[in-house]
């Protein structure tokens, strides 16, 4: 039998490795089974070496046996508690109901605990294998029992609430482990406690903690936070604007509250767009806003503008200039102090497509710059998930053209012969809403 | 012509304020005759001051704007109406409409854009006092100049061309209309253009182009700058604007 409990260690060590090795969210439930999966190996750990001296109580010292087993009882009875705790949590964390239980169930810990270093242990020698009995043996089915049956009565009790994937999987685990429990109740030679244990721990991995789900959690936290930065209510923000644009005009500067009003527009215009696709003209209005702007902090910079005016109900996805022409600004024209120009210009090509062409005349790529790009916007949909940095905006626009208007479409750059580069984003020139 | 009584409603005082004094009212021949705060305050200075023109803020405290446009339409029927509001009560749109609302502007309020509303509600004041007069068997001169308009408005027309229509002063029209209606001719002219291209934008399926030059414009570049400039959006926006109202009406019906 012993080679069962190698086997078994052996697969939550793998476990623990992959857990260990994983980036997750820090919450009460990670931290839990991560014990859980400590206290798991070092319980694998002291069943193996538990078994071997039981079998083998003429060559191991009494004392020695007595406390490995001693120990081994004792995490048992804690991954018990754990297992309760886990489902505890779990249950809190999806229904918001408070743990009424923990207290009773730590006092039982306690007392569990004590009771398994304390009380007399017995050992029975059978030709099938050797066995314990006594007040210590029985006190742990006894805490083992305490703590399934409590795990079973939460599930049950909550089992409206549960997302199915997780309720089937940690009940399937839960049967089996009760099963083996009972069964090794009554044949104390059969020794598979290890196994019901593994498989109730494997079923929490699988379902709640394994690696796609830890990474889920940590780009939904990511997300969250910055959709909470962004939720201070916009209405607040440009009426408070409005406000500060008359007072301004009142005083007598103009100028201040021209820019308000256009900052006020540019608050505006990003506010109101709440559909994917918009059509060119309202993408054009709100670039110009921003481009008026940015011309106003850097009188320098110029913008020019060539639009086939037959464009302007053209369906584009939303956001798509602004990012691009926002690249530019940063990482070509900002390099010249911002002295140059951009141009924007969209013309109808062949087959019923249009291509809008942002051309600046800043300071270019530099050196194998242009061929990593080129390589992100080709293997745009292998790139990770990124919140930040510089390639995030115009990465965006590129799954965002493939995702919405069809992967024949896209972002490509080019370098200008006479310096700077230009951005081509080829899209359907359609007018119709689907 | 005598001067529009105007009368402010905003709760808050810096957008009164504003009003007040960043926009030009002796030039558009207007006189601010009162402010109001709240709801209360608005229906008794209607009451007392009896304006011509109220301004009105919709989000406004004890009784909102629309309210009071109501209770105050039974007593006093004539007076206009201008709504201005933030975006956040943009879904009041449709029911201040319902209530035949001169206008209907958005915050922020551009004050050398404002002028255009004021132009727009004498003409249509003129409009209401040309279709309450009683028939006469001589046509007033400023009518029979104005009818020819809207049936001419498509043509080249300049104060020279109405001068040798109607035997007239080329001067002595441009003053008929200053006096008369309260707006320039070319004023006038370009307000009942846009109010026919936006008419064929909303009632035809006309190509741009065609709406451009059934207005009057013959190129549609100048038509869509004058129209955005006086709607505030594209001619395609708007169509486009309206049709989504329209489908927007019809879910909620569903």
């Amino acid at each position: 039998m012993l080679r069962m409990e190698i086997a078994l260690f052996l697969v939550m060590a793998f476990v623990a490795y992959m857990y260990f090795t994983a980036e997750k969210q820090s919450n009460p439930l990670h931290r839990i089974f991560s014990v859980l999966l400590v206290v798991m190996l070092s319980h694998l750990a002291l069943d193996a070496s538990t078994l071997y001296a039981v079998c083998h109580l003429d060559k191991v010292p009494l004392w020695l046996t007595e406390v490995l087993h001693r120990f081994f009882i004792g995490t048992m009875v804690l991954l018990t508690y754990l297992y309760y705790q886990y489902i505890a949590v779990l249950i809190q964390m999806e229904t918001g109901k408070k743990r009424k239980l923990d207290i009773p169930a730590k006092v039982f810990l306690v007392l569990t605990e004590m009771g398994s270093f304390l009380l007399p242990l017995y050992y029975q020698v059978t030709p099938e294998g050797n066995y314990s009995y006594g007040p210590c043996a029985y006190m742990c089915y006894a805490g083992a029992t305490f703590y399934l049956s409590l795990c079973t009565w939460l599930l049950i009790s909550n089992w409206e609430r549960m997302d199915p994937k997780e309720k089937s999987a940690i009940g399937v685990a839960l049967f089996v482990e009760l099963t083996v429990s009972v069964l090794q109740a009554f044949h104390p030679t059969w020794l598979i406690s290890g196994m019901g244990l593994t498989l109730m721990t494997l079923s929490f991995y699988l379902t709640l903690e394994n690696p796609d789900i830890l990474r889920a959690e940590l780009t939904e936290q990511k997300m969250s936070m910055l959709y909470l930065k962004s939720q201070v209510n916009p209405h607040f923000l440009y009426n408070t604007l409005d406000t500060i644009r008359i007072q301004a005009q009142l005083n007598g500067d103009k100028k201040v509250a021209d820019l308000l009003m256009r900052l006020v527009d540019f608050f505006r215009l990003s506010v109101k767009v709440d559909r994917p696709m918009v059509a060119l003209d309202d993408e054009l209005e709100l670039l110009e806003v921003y481009m008026e702007l940015m011309c106003y902090r850097y009188p320098e910079l110029q913008c020019e503008y060539d639009i086939d005016p037959e464009l302007g109900g053209v369906q584009v996805p939303n956001f798509i200039l602004q990012p691009v022409v926002e690249n530019s600004l940063l990482h070509g024209l900002k390099n010249k102090g911002y002295r140059g120009s951009v141009r924007i210009s969209a013309q109808k090509t062949a087959h019923n497509q249009m291509e809008i062409q942002v051309c600046d005349t800043g300071s270019g790529f530099a050196a194998g710059k242009k061929a990593a790009i080129d390589q992100m916007l080709e293997n745009y949909a292998k790139q990770p998930a990124k919140l930040e940095g510089n390639s995030i905006g115009i990465l965006n626009v590129q799954k965002r053209i493939k995702l919405l208007c069809g992967r024949e479409y896209g972002l490509s750059y080019t370098e200008n012969e006479t310096g700077g580069v230009t951005a081509h984003l080829l899209l359907p020139g359609k007018e119709d809403i689907q | 012509m005598k001067k529009l009584r105007v009368l402010l409603v905003d709760d808050e005082i810096m957008i009164r304020e504003g009003f007040k004094r960043l926009f030009d009212w002796e030039a558009h021949d207007c006189q601010v005759v009162g402010e109001a705060a709240d709801g209360m305050e608005a229906l008794a200075q209607i009451d007392s001051l009896r304006p011509d023109l109220v301004i009105m803020d919709i989000n406004i405290p004890i009784m909102n704007g629309l309210k009071v446009i109501q209770l105050s339409r039974m007593k006093h029927p004539g007076t206009a109406f201008v709504i201005v509001s933030g975006y956040d009560d943009f879904s009041y749109c449709r029911e201040a409409l319902r209530l035949q609302i001169t206008d209907y502007i958005l915050k922020p309020v551009n004050y050398e854009e404002f002028g255009t509303c004021i132009d727009n509600l004498k003409i249509s004041l003129f409009e209401q006092r040309v279709s309450a007069e009683p028939e006469q068997q001589e046509e007033r001169t400023i009518t029979g100049i104005t009818r020819y308009l809207q049936e001419h408005l498509a043509e080249e027309v300049s104060l020279s061309v109405l001068a040798d229509q109607f035997h007239l002063n080329p001067q002595y029209i441009s003053q008929l209309f200053k006096s008369e209606i309260g707006v320039g001719f070319l004023t006038y002219l370009t307000n009942i253009r846009m109010e026919k291209a936006k008419k064929l934008l909303l009632s035809t399926s006309l190509s741009i182009a065609d709406v451009a030059e059934q207005s009057g414009y013959a190129d549609y570049r100048v038509f869509t700058k004058v129209f955005k400039k006086s709607e505030g959006s594209t001619p395609s926006q708007f169509r486009r604007d309206f049709l989504e109202t329209r489908e927007g009406e019809q879910d909620n019906r569903i």
